[in-house]
Formats: C-alpha cells, structure tokens, sequence
C-alpha cells in the first residue's frame, strides 16, 4: 500500500516572529525553522504502519526550498521518498489541499496522514479539504488507529471525551498528540536520506479563496504597578483590582 | 543601594542548591561600583565579613553566608560590549550564562563553557572556574577570560589582562601546589609555573576579590553539530565506546573528534524515562556525544557508524539529531538529569550525596566499577552519570534514612580518599565552597593549604571576603 505523509516546514514555537515589511507575512529573518511537531506524529504512523503492513512511504509538502530540510527529516526518519511541490507565494489552505490532492491521486495512495493543524497559521482544515478534494474518507484528531484490512478505527478526541469512529480506505486521518512517540533518526537512516533525491514539481495551480489583509501582532502587555510592600496598600489594590482591571 | 535587614525578604540568599543553609544580618544590592566599593571599604575598615552572592546555583555553599553580610551583584547584569571583529564580550558579573550563549549565537559567535545549569551567573562560573560538556574539547571557563577587572577588600581595582604579563609577583614565587592529573579541576587555587595573576582569581571562589566586570573570548559559531545518544546493553561497552572515541578525538590523524562525551547509567534513563519515553527498556547505558562538522560529513558519519557498532550499540534505538529541535532536545536530555535528581530529593526530602570527582584518564575504568560496588554494596540506591570524557564522575547517592545518610557519607569519604590516591581531584567542577573544605584537606598538605591561606592574606588582610570557602577558617590563624 502507498501510505502519503504531508507535511509543512513551520517557525519553531520557540522562535520571535516578526511580521514581514508588507504587513501580511512572517519574516523568516532568524526564524529558525522545524517540521511541524503535529506531523511528526503523521510521519511516525505512516513508518509504523508500513512496518506493520508493508508498502511505501512518500512524504510531500507544498512550498520553497526551504521545505527540503523538513523533508529531509522525514526521509532520514524512514519514509522512502519526497516530493516537493513548488510555490513561491503564500497560498491558502484550500490553495495547498488542491495541490496536495492532485500528488496524492498521482501517487495513488490510498492511506493519508497529516497533522491536525499546522503550527503556523493554525487553520486545521487542509487535511479535511484534501479528503473532500479527493473523495477520500477523513477521521481527524486521532490518537489511536488500526487497520485492519480494509477496515479503519480510529480514536478520536471531542469536548470532554473520546469517540471511537470506524470507515475504510481510502482515508485520511490526521494526527494528535497522544497517537505515538516520534521516533529519532537511526544513523542508517541519516546517511541514506543524504543519497535520496527529493522530487520537485511546479504545484499545480488554484484559485486562493482567502487573501491576507493584515497580520499584527498582540498589544505589548502593559508594565505592572507596585502599590505597595505591606498592609496598607490592600485597600488601594482591591480599588484597583475592582475599577481599572475590573476583575473582582 | 537596596539594602533588606529583615532576613525574611533575603531567606533565599541564605542557601544555594545544595540546599546548605547559613546566616546573615543583611543584604546588600549595590546599584552602581561607586556603591559597592564604598561598601566594601566601610566593611573591610569594620572588619565585617561579606559574602557574595551569585544566582544560588551552586552546589557546595559558596554563596552562602556564616554571618556578615551578603553582597547580591544581581543588578550588573548587562552585557557592555561586544567586539565581533576581536570575538570578544565584555560583561558584568550578573549576565546569565544562558543569555550570554544566545546573545553571542546570535552574531554567530561563540562562547564554549557550557555549565550544564545555564542560569548561573558568569562572575559565578568565573569565580569556580566552572566547565561542563564541551570542556572536554574546549577546556573550562579559564581558557576564556582574556581580562578581569576585580574589586579588593580595600576598594582598589585591579585590572588584570591575560596579555600584559603579570607573572612577577614576590609573593606567588614560592606559590607551589601538586596539580591533580586531570583534565579538569576545580578545587583551589589555580599553580602552574609563571602563575599569571588572572589565573590565579580565576576558580579562586571570591577570596581574593570581588569580580566585576571581565572580557570573554569567543569563537566563531559551528553550524553544523553531528549529535546523538546511543544506548548500550552493558556498561562496560559503553566505557570502552567512550573510551575508544576519546583516544580517536585526540588523535589527529583521525576525523572523529567528539565535542563532548557524557555518560548515563541505567538509574539515569529511569529518571529521564517519563520524559524521554523513546529510551529502550533494554539499555544498561547511554552516551550522548555531539561533533562539529566542517567538512567530510559522510566520512565523519561513518567513522562514528564502525566504532559504535564494534561496541555493540543498539542500533535500531540509538537517536541521531537531524535537525535543529532534535538537537536541542538532546540537550535537555543531558541537562535534564541533574534537576530530574534534585527535583525527586526535594519531593522525598532526602539529601543527596553526590561526587564531583576526577581521576586520570587511564584510571578511570576500573574506578568506576570500584565506585559502583561500593555503592551498591552497601545497599544505597544511587545514580551515576558525568562527563566520563574528562573521566569525571557524578555518583549521586540517594540515602532515604539517617542511617543511610551516615553510610552515604562514608562513602563519599572513601571515594575521595581513592581519587587524591589515583592523584585526582574531589571536585573537577563545582568548586570546594563550605561543603568540601573537608576533602579538599585530603587532596592537599596543611603546608600546602597554608600557602593558600598566606595568598587569601596578602589580597585580604582583615580576611572579610567570603570566608569559609575552600580554606577553613583555622588556617588563617596559623599564617
């Protein structure tokens, strides 16, 4: 079975971002880039599911050069082979879901992982529209999966709980915390992730649904105010508290 | 100045993370050196002692008081200048090493000591001549301070540069110690021929001075690190891995050359285990080591591919970073192991008894085994890891009783005794402070000792400054 891994190359959670000079993007100037800790949880199942059942792992991702080295990862961690689906230019989630759909029917994978949401901007739906594009079934948030033949069921969390779902393949699942530990790379897999060849294609091209108008950043948090080292100051601060925080 | 008389607002400046606990009448937070040197000269005229106190990550009580005052430099804490065509910093004592690193880094720079607790002050590393992994590439704190400026007991300031030489001192001819045999080494005064006189501050735990502003050395940044942790099924072949790696790393003909080479015994991987849920049940060891890569990659990773497999590591476990957050989380892996210890005493309320010991390179195996059985056969549930590249062991032994505590002890003692016999050193790294004046009088002669005592007169003569470190106090009345 073909087992379709995609992924995105994102800001590290722990790196600044500073919005770019056109107002409307992220400046990658000292950001340091990661693999989409989501995805890692993606990639790990796919492996996993190979090494259960057999078949190939291809790991895509839409975007610049940029992408490579989180493709790269993904190959030094297992997955067979990669294939970079070019655009220079920002798109929307649908923009990245028809281009990843038109590699996954080329493909013909017919298991498709990804990561619940992108740590980047956050949207959650391009795994979701890449199955409508698809027609393929789709469970998401998933911690818990097994295949069974045609068979998929698949742990899923909700408000509050956990709901069991089952479907079948073709299907795409994408992938919460909780579904397995993501492995490191073995040295093997380094070295042989060194020799592959990332493919590369124009992404096919889309009409973008949502332009970005403006990006801001939240208001700097205000300095606090010391009213005070002993009891005196109890009744200012409640005055405080009450009237300008209004928060008793 | 901020000054607090009432010892419930300075409680914390009263231990450190030994957890040693002490006593003072005040703390004193000098705003500017105006304000601390006429502090000092008032003291020192009074005859009042002072301690100073760096940010309380210590391990042996350095900072913390007896009696007198206590000094916090915590508001130096700005980084004066940096030179990015010389690679040099300039910094006051209170800079965070942490902040330090990443300011740096961020010019592409590079400041090698890496102290595994990254938010100790610089003047604190400064002051215990403190190293971590990558000591065993780069060498302690030392090998970076190119300049001090430092305040003594009677308000002068000296200003000491590695590159104008200081080595003449009348009262440093006859200064004449034995030096441990080991690649590190943190327990008093530093002596070697032609003493220069900023080695001699340096690791000199606040007796001779009060540091307040020094010029670092800085490298250019390595961008790309090979870094992994591989997992052994027996200890001994992960010695023999390290081993074998340290021989390769200093052996010039060969392309393997580790930054560092850090240890962890299988108690360690149970601690880190909640954390790091990739650790194999299996493994009875664990190596983390990284390398800088400037060219032949392939060739780099294969050398280190033969002579982990010749020692057997379990390959389909092992971890290989293959991009920058891996990197980091291997990090944390080493870091974390210390406070993963201390974090567990602290909920158990037990009080660890951990070694900071060296021994030379070609003693360590054996020692190690020594160690362990006598740790374990005297039933103590402990820990061990370290910096085995510098063969620097931290036995951290976990006594959950008083009586255990008590045997504990015996065999911290016992531990000492055999490292000064193999001519190492009882702490490689953190320093002698209150807590190991008792061993450091195992390493070395009373003669001995007393030059030391002689040197803290001649910077100190009304002996104020931080006393109690390294030299027990006695000595000072027999000089």
């Amino acid at each position: 079975m073909k087992i379709a891994v995609c992924v995105s190359h994102v800001p590290d959670t722990a790196t600044k971002i500073n919005i770019g000079s056109d107002g409307k993007t992220i400046d990658p100037n000292g950001v340091t880039y990661i693999v989409n800790p989501y995805d890692e949880f993606a990639i790990e199942e796919a492996l996993k599911t190979k090494e259960k059942l057999g078949g190939e792992v291809v790991v895509i991702s839409v975007g610049n050069d940029a992408n490579k080295e989180t493709l790269r990862k993904a190959l030094a961690m297992g997955a067979d082979s990669a294939v970079l689906l070019k655009d220079e230019n920002q798109r929307d989630s649908f923009g990245i879901a028809k281009a990843l759909a038109e590699e996954i029917k080329l493909q013909n994978a017919e298991l498709v992982f990804f990561g619940k949401q992108s740590v980047d901007y956050d949207n959650s739906i391009t795994g979701q529209l890449t199955a409508e594009l698809l027609n393929y079934n789709s469970v998401s948030v998933v911690v818990n999966l097994n295949i069974d033949g045609n068979k998929i069921t698949a742990e899923r969390e909700i408000e509050g709980g956990k709901e069991v779902v089952e479907t079948s393949l073709p299907v795409v699942i994408t992938a919460q915390k909780g579904l397995n530990e993501p492995r490191y790379a073995s040295l093997k897999g380094i070295m042989a992730a060194k020799k592959k060849t990332i493919e590369e294609k124009e992404a096919v091209a889309a009409n973008l649904f949502v332009e970005v108008v403006e990006m801001k950043k939240p208001a700097p948090k205000q300095a606090g105010k010391i009213l005070g080292s002993d009891s005196s100051a109890v009744s200012e601060l409640v005055k405080l508290l009450r009237e300008e925080a209004k928060v008793i | 100045m901020i000054i607090k008389s009432d010892k419930s607002s300075f409680q914390s400046y009263l231990t450190d993370s030994s957890n040693y606990k002490g006593n003072a009448e005040k703390l004193f937070m000098p705003e500017s050196i105006q304000e601390l040197k006429e502090l000092v000269i008032d003291c020192n005229r009074k005859k009042t002692k002072l301690t100073v106190s760096g940010n309380g990550t210590g391990l042996t009580g350095g900072r913390v008081p007896d009696n007198g005052f206590i000094i916090s430099l915590e508001k130096f804490n700005e980084i004066l200048n940096l030179d990015e065509k010389n690679k040099t910093v300039t910094v006051q004592p209170a800079v965070l090493l942490n902040d330090l690193q990443s300011f740096v880094e961020q010019k592409n720079l590079f400041y090698p000591p890496d102290p595994t607790e990254r938010n100790s002050f610089i003047g604190g590393n400064i002051a215990t001549n403190a190293s971590g992994a990558r000591t065993f590439k780069y060498g302690p704190t030392r090998d970076y301070v190119n300049k001090l400026k430092v305040l003594n007991p009677n308000g002068e300031i000296l200003e000491l540069d590695r590159n104008i030489n200081d080595r003449s001192f009348k009262f440093l001819k006859n200064f004449n110690i034995k030096k441990p045999l080991t690649s590190k080494n943190a327990s008093g005064f530093f002596c070697e021929e032609n003493l220069h006189l900023i080695d001699l501050f340096i690791g000199s735990e606040g007796l001779l001075g009060i540091i307040i502003e020094a010029e670092l050395k800085l490298i250019d940044l390595p961008k790309e690190v090979f870094s992994a942790v591989a997992f052994f099924d027996s200890e001994n072949d992960a010695l023999n891995f390290i081993e074998e790696s340290k021989t390769l790393s200093f052996n010039n003909q060969s392309i393997i050359g580790a930054r560092g080479l850090e240890f962890f015994d299988e108690h360690s991987l149970i601690f880190l285990s909640k954390d790091f849920p990739n650790i194999p049940n299996s493994a009875k060891a664990a190596v983390w080591f990284e390398q800088e890569i400037i060219r032949n990659e392939d060739e780099i990773f294969e050398n280190w591919s033969f002579l982990l497999e010749k020692y057997k590591y379990s390959a389909d476990s092992a971890w290989f970073a293959s991009d920058p957050k891996d990197y980091e989380k291997f990090k944390d892996f080493r870091h974390s192991i210390s406070w993963k210890v201390n974090e567990y005493i602290a909920q158990k309320n037990f009080k660890k008894v951990g070694t900071d010991v060296a021994v030379p390179d070609k003693d360590f195996h054996d020692f190690y085994f020594w160690c362990k059985k006598l740790v374990s056969d005297s039933n103590l549930h402990f820990v061990s890891y370290g910096h085995f590249g510098n063969s620097h062991l931290h036995l951290n032994m976990l006594p959950k009783s008083d009586a255990e505590y008590k045997t504990a002890k015996e065999n911290y003692y016992l531990i000492c005794k055999k490292t000064v016999e193999l001519n190492g050193t009882i702490s490689a790294e953190h320093g002698i402070g209150k807590l190991k004046r008792e061993y450091f009088e195992l390493m070395y002669s009373e003669e001995e000792i007393l030059q030391m005592a002689k040197i803290k007169k001649h910077f100190d003569e009304n002996l104020i400054l931080n006393i109690g470190n390294i030299i027990d106090p006695r000595f000072y009345e027999m000089v």
